[in-house]
């Protein structure tokens, strides 16, 4: 059967001062179909959507729905043209209930004579809840009361309640649990089912081949091509996305190397209320050792914990030379180093410059008797700004201007440059493309090479296997497994002690 | 069972024990030490009479606290808008008085809210001019003169007349934050001022909407305030600024109990604790000095023990 278009773009662009964030991009989407959409980070894929939705204006070209041509300004006319996105951060609001934050924008029709009929938004959003299968959320319960996964569920139902012609899925399965996300895809598929289209958007290309119709590849703010997802595999994505052979060198290859003896740090019985309980390990010289589990696991307050940004935790994180880690200013001073999963809220000062996000720990040491060399801290940034190969103007550009990549790319140069010797990466890859994620990769491999120790904590198990000497597998707040490095270790290995 | 404690926990019915405890607490203690002159039902029901002056002022300016701004000319306009009423008040009677504060205060409203629109500084700034401004403006309309009610146009300046104009106030609060878009917006825009633009919300318009109806309730407040104290005098030199306080505190209350779904319970209440710690060491005979820096050192221990964030957490 024929397929009718149902969303056209033509000549898209957009800039941001001189980034050319999308330039001159014409694609056309069927009803009825998943189109992914991927990308490099800052390849414009996120800022094609937004336009599409409402988020940013649309600096140059137009899109056509259903043969109208749309004039959106904002969000709430793309909903009531039939358009709606599901963001990756959080996209509910805080202080109203989940039925408030359902309805938001859309009041009208519980409003009579400009008086809000609150019982019956109640019950009508917790209708919605049920029919989606979360009814265990309350529509009248304040969204502070649940947490991310459950009010990313909300803002699933809020984005797709009004069955909209297009859905856009925005990288929001990295929210999400494994039921989450099946949840979501069942969603996918039934607006699919009803002749509606998702466009999906997700760094995970197995999940884009496995859920998608077909592809669309951008690169560098341009439209590379659309492929079928049945005729492609992940390594010819990748080659789209980055215009060279990727895949080779993507995680380490060797195996059966032998962990040094020499312990760098030993964690005794660390607990934290609600989070994990009398977790114990040692990390050697030149490991890195992996933290694996599903995400409420545990795994990621096991790295604040080490680093003492845990304000509750008890036992003891201990240096070979005997420091106690109990504090942040300790462990930095003591060459620890820390990347946070939520990097623009607990990694990077986003509306600060790159020179100082990178100078941030290492001020005292560039200080000359207290006072500091501008020209000494600018060279600092630039050096390890540009090791890192960080896509930049210069740095006193704004971090808030770069893609995540870039981002992450700005905490490693702060980390490296601090020339930290034992470092903690909480999902050193999330959200992050194909070639940024080949280059932290292949810094880590270096970093180990040099001595360094890492403690890699990740929701990816491919990456666990790929790149860890040691895996750790968490479960409800405890260590459930212990795997060594090995060719015939298996994803299933690991999950069978995750669930 | 920590679940349903934790569900407990998030209900409005521990809220109300919550209030309810520091009620006690602080009517106990003060009982306690003054037996003889403190904590009488009819004193009691003095303290709420003067306490829920503040409570009407401290619900207007719940609809701009919950969005992130400030205002300090709330005494300011106190003070205008009693004199406004006043003087109307001599050519028309209660219709004059009345609709001279409501219809002032509003218009002051608007004025602040326009200005902090248009000229894109922060509220505190706008607001801190324009409370020098209202404090000259008020010398000037009442000519240097104290502004004395009539006795014939007192109803609200005791029971049953205050408590009728002030449950009035609340029940038009309550009745705009749960029956209008008002209150949702305003707790959007508080909670993320980008995506509630996203969301179709006109963020300057409820922000207007805002501070209009923070200085509607002040016009109340102007009515019972002048009907308490029969007089106003307009005086310079920033010497309104202490009236802004006793409303915030309630206010406090409110934003801190919101999780409880009961922020106008919260207001009165919190008002009528604070009047209770006032009159408990005025019965104590306490110097003025000490009375504040006790009052201040409660209102420090109550909005921690109620609003404060997880240990670790970042406040500003």
């Amino acid at each position: 059967m024929d397929k009718k278009p149902l969303l056209i773009a033509e000549h898209i662009d957009k800039r941001f001062g001189i980034t050319h964030a999308v330039n001159d991009v014409s694609l056309t989407i069927d009803a009825g179909e998943i189109r992914g959409l991927i990308g490099e980070n800052g390849s414009g894929k996120s800022t094609f959507s937004q336009m599409l939705c409402g988020i940013y204006t649309i600096g140059g070209g137009s899109f056509t729905l259903d043969g109208e041509k749309l004039h959106i300004r904002n969000q709430v006319e793309a909903n009531n043209v039939g358009i709606a996105i599901i963001v990756q951060e959080m996209g509910t609001l805080s202080g109203l209930t989940v039925a408030e934050n359902i309805f938001l924008g859309h009041e009208e029709p519980f409003m009579h004579f400009g008086i809000k009929d609150t019982g019956a938004m109640n019950r009508e959003a917790q209708r919605l809840l049920n029919e989606y299968g979360f009814g265990r959320i309350k529509a009248a319960d304040m969204i502070d009361h649940y947490n991310f996964e459950d009010r990313k569920l909300v803002e699933i139902v809020k984005a797709t309640y009004s069955k909209p012609k297009i859905l856009v899925v925005d990288e929001t399965t990295t929210a999400l649990s494994q039921n989450g996300r099946l949840e979501l895809y069942k969603i996918m598929d039934a607006v699919r089912a009803d002749n509606r289209t998702v466009i999906f958007i997700s760094h995970d290309l197995g999940e884009v081949l496995a859920h998608t119709d077909s592809v669309s590849v951008l690169r560098d703010g341009e439209y590379i091509d659309t492929v079928r997802s049945s005729d492609v595999t992940e390594d010819d994505l990748k080659r789209l996305m980055v215009g060279r052979e990727i895949g080779s060198a993507y995680y380490r290859t060797d195996y059966g190397q032998k962990i040094s003896e020499e312990v760098v740090l030993k964690v005794e019985n660390v607990s934290v209320p609600k989070e994990i309980r009398n977790i114990s390990f040692s990390l050697h010289k030149g490991e890195i050792l992996g933290f694996g589990g599903l995400s409420e696991c545990g795994m990621h307050e096991v790295g604040k914990a080490i680093f003492g940004a845990s304000w509750d935790r008890s036992g003891s994180v201990t240096l070979a030379d005997g420091t106690v880690i109990s504090n942040i200013p300790t462990a930095i001073r003591h060459s620890i180093a820390y990347a946070s999963k939520d990097r623009d809220n607990e990694s990077i000062i986003l509306n600060e410059s790159i020179r100082n996000n990178v100078v941030l720990p290492s001020i005292d040491d560039l200080a000359n008797r207290g006072l500091l060399n501008q020209r000494k801290l600018t060279q600092f940034a630039e050096k390890h700004a540009a090791d890192m190969q960080t896509k930049m103007q210069n740095v006193n550009q704004f971090v808030s201007d770069l893609s995540g990549g870039n981002k992450q790319k700005v905490v490693l140069a702060r980390w490296i440059g601090k020339g930290s010797d034992i470092l903690v990466l909480d999902s050193p890859t999330r959200g992050i493309d194909v070639k940024v994620k080949q280059a932290i990769y292949a810094l880590m491999s270096e970093l180990k090479e040099q001595g360094k120790s890492i403690i890699m904590i990740s929701e990816e198990i491919p990456e666990l296997l790929g790149m860890a000497d040691r895996i750790l597998i968490m479960k409800d707040g405890v260590i459930n497994g212990e795997f060594l490095r090995h060719p015939e270790l298996s994803e299933e290995d690991l999950i069978e002690k995750m669930v | 069972m920590s679940k349903t404690l934790e569900k407990l926990k998030a209900s409005r019915y521990y809220g109300l024990v919550l209030l309810g405890a520091m009620l006690l607490f602080f009517y106990g203690v003060f009982k306690i030490l003054t037996p003889g002159n403190f904590g009488s039902l009819s004193n009691l029901y003095t303290y709420l009479q003067s306490s829920i002056i503040y409570s009407v002022g401290g619900c207007g300016l719940y609809f701009i606290v919950v969005m992130g701004l400030f205002d300090f000319a709330v005494g300011a306009n106190i003070v205008l808008s009693s004199i406004v009423g006043v003087i109307l008040s001599s050519k028309f009677g209660y219709a004059g008085f009345i609709l001279g504060c409501l219809g002032c205060g509003t218009l002051i409203g608007f004025l602040i809210g326009m200005l902090y629109n248009n000229l894109n500084v922060p509220s505190m700034i706008v607001t801190v001019g324009l409370m020098l401004i209202f404090e000259s403006v008020a010398v000037f309309v009442a000519g240097g003169v104290k502004q004395t009610l009539a006795p014939e146009l007192r109803f609200f300046s005791g029971a049953p007349g205050n408590i009728i104009l002030a449950g009035l106030a609340f029940l038009l609060m309550y009745f705009i934050l749960n029956y209008t878009k008002i209150g949702t917006y305003c707790n959007a825009i508080g909670s993320n001022e980008f995506t509630a633009k996203n969301m179709g919300i006109n963020v300057k318009k409820y922000k207007l909407i805002g501070f209009m109806l923070l200085h509607f309730f002040v016009g109340i407040m102007a009515i019972l305030t002048v009907s308490y104290g029969t007089t106003m005098t307009a005086l310079t030199g920033m010497s309104t600024m202490s009236r802004n306080f006793q409303p915030l505190m309630g206010t406090f209350f409110g934003v801190a109990f919101r999780k409880y779904k009961m922020p106008i319970t919260a207001i009165i209440v919190g008002e009528f604790i604070i009047s209770i710690i006032f009159n408990g060491f005025v019965a104590l005979g306490a110097p003025t000095t000490i009375q504040n820096v006790v009052t201040g050192g409660a209102l420090l221990v109550i909005v921690s023990l109620t609003a404060r964030g997880g240990k670790g957490s970042v406040v500003k």
